[in-house]
């Protein structure tokens, strides 16, 4: 259970996480979805006690991080996949961490095996893949045995076999009553792995729900009609329960309904059609939507000729 | 990635998972201090290199008692005689480079974490963090002492004989060359502690290594130079205090200049220094973001 009350984060004098107040709860898999930037890892950095908000509090297991006395039996988090020193194997920087807690050899082993890593653990993490590197956090995740676990891009740089995996796993430990709090910034990945997903952006929490509801959402098919008489069409429509909107085009955006239905009004109303497009919208649509506003860094829009001077290079 | 993974392998009920204490957290950094390849043998090249300088002094010491020039240069010479030119003069010799590579290692023990992001994995582990920075102090104090005493264990008796001959041999029974081959140990593990604290206030790696060369190292040779060039008494009270200039009177068997603090003051002051640095550093790993 991660509890966060009116959290914020300032670094100088931009506002990384603006007063955010969620609750991740056990038994399920909740993902954190936002854009780069939008204050994912800085939010998961304060869980873990790295970062000290600005403002509010966060608990996890009904405490702030710090105040646990065997802080990886509570929590345990893959927040970058290199914090670790690239001189020592990976079965060393596990021991490392174990020794804080008297944990035994038996369970860096374990973990060891349980991540795949037994061809690889006496080899230097230097050497290793973006993937084995991720294997290696999510082995260290995983060595208190905690009932809480905060995965920050757990399937960065894994193979399909690997993102598989991590997906299963997540679904796992939350089956055993874990908490587990995964984020992504690919809406695909959170809505095949996640039961619940908060949506954060600009530091801002801008959704807050079951990840069927956003689908159900995302799902709702949409008609585009283009029509000379739109104000007896909108009001056949609206009669009939649907959504409508005139978007920027003159054409009419209809939300409720779908074609063929749309059609039969229309004709039943003598409003004569130009256009009658069914629109469906993804999954990533409906994502892009809620975000919109709050990317962080916008692409500019690449030039059609190729730019001699340096312009496309600032971010 | 050719390892198969396993999703069934349920984490076992019942690992045995206990609370952090201080000792727990001494023994992981004493692991994180003898995995570390780099460590290791920078530990070895300084004893190696402090033995060998020593025996470089004992031969030429033994040169010169067959040299009548050489001697007088010897024994005119200010430096020298500050120091004191006694058997234990000799096989302290080489403290002038160990500090400089026990520096580098104190600092590196703290700023490899930052660099390498290892230092987040460090305070996930052990939130309070403070622990963390008195195990790693304990653990470069004491390598320190192991890694001198034993390299001057070794140039005592590989210089013996050399020594005998050039009737310089170490007196044990001269408190003054005890408190200096002590002092010698105690000076370096200060150094030690010295650098842990610059390198957790800096945090970065090559920011440290060159606070600390400057300190101990270059400000002292521009000083010497300084001192002797000008008459301003202001650069012989800026000289004598710092770090190195003060801290390194410990190991001097001579008498005491006017220009120079006498031993245990010396000493004093970079103790003094040490303590207000690595205070500096507790407040500051608490309060910083990692």
């Amino acid at each position: 259970m991660i509890e966060a009350r009116d959290l914020s984060k300032r670094y100088g004098d931009k506002l990384a996480v603006d007063d955010v107040s969620f609750t991740v709860r056990p038994g399920v898999v909740t993902g954190f979805l936002g854009p780069n930037g939008a204050g994912k890892s800085t939010t998961m950095r304060m869980i873990m006690g790295l970062d000290r908000p600005t403002a509010g509090t966060v608990t996890v297991n009904g405490r702030p991080y710090a105040q646990h006395r065997a802080p990886l039996a509570e929590v345990g988090a893959l927040l970058e996949a290199k914090a670790v020193h690239p001189g020592r194997t990976a079965r060393q920087h596990l021991q490392t961490l174990a020794a804080t807690h008297g944990i035994p050899d038996t369970r860096v082993d374990e973990v060891i095996d349980l991540t795949g890593l037994t061809a690889v653990a006496r080899k230097r993490v230097g050497g290793f893949s973006l993937g084995m590197g991720q294997r290696l956090g999510i082995a260290v995740a995983l060595l208190g045995d905690p009932r809480t676990l905060i995965l920050d891009e757990p399937v960065n740089g894994l193979d399909p076999e690997g993102v598989l995996w991590v997906r299963n796993l997540a679904r796992y430990l939350a089956e055993q009553g874990r908490t587990v709090f995964l984020s992504s910034h690919l809406m695909s990945e959170v809505a095949l792995t996640a039961d619940h997903v908060i949506v954060i952006g600009k530091g801002r929490i801008l959704a807050d729900t079951p990840v069927q509801e956003l689908l159900d959402g995302a799902s709702r098919r949409r008609v585009r009609v283009r029509t000379p008489q739109g104000t007896d069409l909108t009001e056949a429509l609206r009669r009939e329960g649907a959504e409508v909107q005139v978007s920027d085009d003159g054409a009419l955006d209809v939300a409720g309904l779908d074609a063929p239905r749309v059609g039969e009004l229309a004709a039943r109303a003598a409003v004569v059609l130009h256009e009658l497009t069914p629109v469906s919208s993804t999954l990533e649509d409906a994502y892009m939507a809620l975000t919109a506003e709050s990317v962080e860094y916008h692409a500019e829009d690449v030039p059609a000729v190729p730019a001699t001077t340096s312009q496309g290079a600032e971010r | 990635m050719t390892a198969t993974t396993s999703t069934t392998g349920a984490p076992p009920s019942g690992t045995a998972v206990h609370r952090v204490t201080f000792w727990r957290v001494l023994r992981a950094e004493w692991i994180k201090f003898r995995t570390l390849r780099s460590t290791v043998w920078t530990a070895v090249v300084t004893a190696v290199v402090m033995v060998g300088f020593a025996l470089m002094m004992a031969a030429v010491m033994r040169a010169s008692t067959e040299n009548p020039e050489m001697q007088e240069g010897m024994a005119q010479d200010p430096g020298l005689q500050a120091m004191g030119m006694t058997g234990t003069t000799v096989i302290t010799l080489g403290y002038s480079f160990g500090q400089l590579a026990i520096a580098v290692l104190a600092a590196l023990v703290v700023t490899n974490e930052y660099s390498t992001g290892m230092v987040r994995s460090t305070f996930a582990a052990v939130p309070h963090r403070l622990p963390a920075l008195w195990a790693k102090l304990v653990v470069i104090v004491v390598a320190t002492v192991v890694i001198i005493s034993l390299a001057l264990g070794v140039a005592y008796l590989v210089t013996m004989p050399l020594l005998d001959d050039a009737g310089l041999a170490v007196d044990l029974s001269e408190p003054d060359q005890v408190r200096a081959l002590l002092g010698c140990v105690l000076y370096l593990a200060t150094v030690a502690a010295f650098s842990l604290a610059v390198g957790t206030l800096m945090r970065h790696t090559a920011g440290a290594i060159f606070t600390l060369v400057a300190l101990f190292f270059v400000l002292p040779i521009i000083f010497s130079i300084v001192v002797s060039a000008t008459d301003a008494a202001w650069t012989d009270q800026v000289n004598k205090l710092l770090p190195s200039v003060a801290g390194e009177r410990i190991i001097a068997t001579g008498p005491t200049p006017d220009t120079l603090l006498e031993p245990w003051t010396g000493y004093g002051v970079l103790a003094a220094y040490t303590v207000v640095l690595l205070v500096g550093a507790a407040v500051a790993i608490r309060r910083r973001d990692a």
